[in-house]
């Protein structure tokens, strides 16, 4: 199961206002060779932007961020603000309660 | 006239604003406001309440625990104490009657297991209690004892004058302010709060760690069957080695009424350096050839992250200031044994320095002082004391969980298989073996280390 899957079992009420991860200058990204944020996300926030010649190297997809806050420490230039959404946005856990519900039955065997 | 023009010009600092909102119109004041209502935020607002204090919890999240993932397990023990037969009121999940350890590697695992009905007679010793239940019930707690509760209530900034702590700002939507005695830090492991306040320093990426965790629903007779246990038992499992990838850190199968969790984590600096990603990590292993049999057919039903502060006893930060106070996860005030047993401790013990401030009318910190002091004679800062170099050693030795696992499994493997020499040539063999992955003199200064780091 890859990552958006698993994300796709969270509920997201993401804040079109407000980015509360971001990238305070794209130039220092196009300089950094350790990209650590690319691989430490557990939602995949960042990702690595193809078209980096003209745009800015890093796209941050914050409307998926799950908010552990791990970024904002490990980024080498110390180039990611981080701060908690605004009230009431952001992910909701629910313990899986609305699927946990469903009856369960075993796969056939084939 | 000078001067009021030299006013008029300086309004617009906040303190400012705050102080004319505050005394021209009439807002409401409270004993305190509490950010955060996770287990130490709801169990400061209860024994506030209790004592008669008007109290304001404010939680970020639309409902209790929703900004975290997963079940965790509650220790009996501690919350008997603070909550007398919680577990009368609390919908708890499984009573766990089985720990065990498996030390794994790609192959093979050893694995130490402790299993008595014992642990699950009255007083007893660990519930598995799914998160969102817990502080649902926590909260619940709270407003029944007086405490009042907003949420989609996300505390931005603490209000000063001078240095004495006022207020808090809440961000948007509602973008107001809220005006207390005593201001009461409880937002968890990484507190951009207390940061922002310069009331702590900023976490260092190695006392951070990041646990991916992922849920697995399977029918409550299915988990009963494959953990082998009786009906409405549970178990914990921690695995150790092959989980973390060639990292300090640890994994767990935590069992619940109908799901399990799986969870793996490392501290944060370990994580970005490994160039493996969280989900990836909670793949392997699930993919793990004695992991997989116990997960078969389960549907996976939430995936999460959440940071957890270990960097112990070192990283605590000052804890009480003018008018506010750090509890909790805030202030670091974890361990693995003691799980966030000691955030509702802290809770409890800010509490008491809370009523005692707001009986003498005198919130500088010459009262508040008391929640330290409480907290420093209790067992929980003892544990934190003992086991505070423990931090520091993981750092020193990067390879331990990793190297020592592999040792442990490479003895058990040989001890197991018959050969056909002499038994003194065996035990030598085995000897040789050994130490050659990692030499003796080596090995016993690593375990050493340890005996000193653990005791």
């Amino acid at each position: 199961m890859n990552v958006d899957c698993k994300l796709k079992l969270l509920e997201f009420l993401p804040d079109g206002e407000f980015q509360h991860v971001r990238i305070l200058d794209a130039e220092l990204c196009r300089k950094c060779d350790a990209v650590l944020c690319l691989t430490l996300c557990p939602s995949a926030v960042f990702r690595w932007n193809y078209q980096h010649e003209t745009e800015p190297p890093v796209l941050v997809y914050y409307r998926q961020c799950i908010e552990c806050g791990a970024c904002r420490l490990i980024c080498p230039k110390n180039n990611i603000e981080f701060c908690y959404p605004n009230g009431g946005f952001g992910v909701t856990f629910k313990d899986g309660i609305s699927v946990y519900l469903r009856p369960y039955t075993p796969p056939e065997m084939p | 006239m000078l001067k009021d023009w030299f006013a008029g010009v300086k309004k617009g600092t906040s303190q400012e604003i705050i102080a004319e909102k505050y005394y021209t119109t009439a807002v409401k004041k409270y004993d305190a406001i509490i950010a955060g209502a996770g287990p130490a935020g709801a169990t400061a607002a209860y024994f506030m309440a209790r004592e008669g204090m008007d109290v304001l919890l404010l939680e970020r999240g639309p409902y209790p625990g929703a900004k975290t993932c997963g079940g965790s397990s509650i220790i009996a023990e501690h919350v008997h104490k603070l909550f007398p037969n919680f577990w009368e009121e609390l919908e708890y999940e499984r009573l766990i009657s089985h720990q065990a350890y498996w030390i794994m590697t790609e192959d093979d695992a050893i694995q130490i297991a402790y299993r008595s009905t014992r642990l699950s007679d009255a007083p007893y010793n660990r519930f598995s209690v799914r998160r969102v239940k817990l502080y649902e019930w926590l909260v619940k707690k709270a407003t029944a004892a007086g405490a009042t509760v907003r949420f989609n209530h996300h505390v931005s900034e603490i209000l000063y004058e001078g240095n004495q702590a006022v207020g808090v700002r809440i961000s948007k939507p509602q973008d107001c302010i809220y005006v207390a005695n005593i201001i009461i830090l409880a937002d968890g492991a990484n507190s951009l709060l207390a940061e922002k306040a310069g009331l702590s320093r900023r976490v260092s990426a190695h006392d951070l760690s990041l646990y991916a965790k992922e849920t697995i629903a399977l029918p409550a007779e299915v988990i009963e069957e494959r953990f082998s246990l009786p009906a409405g038992h549970g178990a914990i499992i921690g695995l150790i080695g092959y989980p973390t990838a060639g990292f300090n850190g640890t994994a767990s199968i935590h069992t619940f009424r109908t799901s399990i969790n799986i969870n793996v984590g490392l501290a944060v600096a370990d994580i970005a350096q490994a160039g493996i990603t969280p989900h990836d990590l909670i793949d392997r292993l699930k993919a793990h050839q004695y992991i997989k049999p116990l997960i078969k057919d389960g549907i996976t039903t939430e995936y999460g992250a959440n940071v957890i502060p270990e960097g112990g006893y070192f990283s605590i930060p000052e804890l009480v200031h003018p008018g506010s106070m750090i509890i909790g996860d805030a202030a670091s005030l974890v361990n693995g044994v003691h799980g966030f047993s000691l955030a509702m401790w802290s809770g409890f013990f800010a509490a008491q320095a809370a009523s005692k401030a707001k009986k003498h009318r005198d919130f500088s910190v010459k009262f508040l002082r008391l929640y330290q002091q409480l907290l420093d004679e209790s067992f929980v800062m003892q544990d934190l004391r003992a086991n505070a170099p423990q931090a520091k050693w993981l750092r020193d030795v990067p390879y331990f969980f990793d190297l020592y696992s592999r040792v442990a499994n490479e003895a058990a493997y040989h001890i197991t298989k018959v050969y056909t020499i002499p038994k003194k040539a065996k035990r030598h063999y085995i000897f040789k073996k050994i130490t050659s992955m990692q030499p003796i003199g080596k090995m016993l200064k690593d375990a050493w280390s340890f005996l000193k780091v653990i005791r």
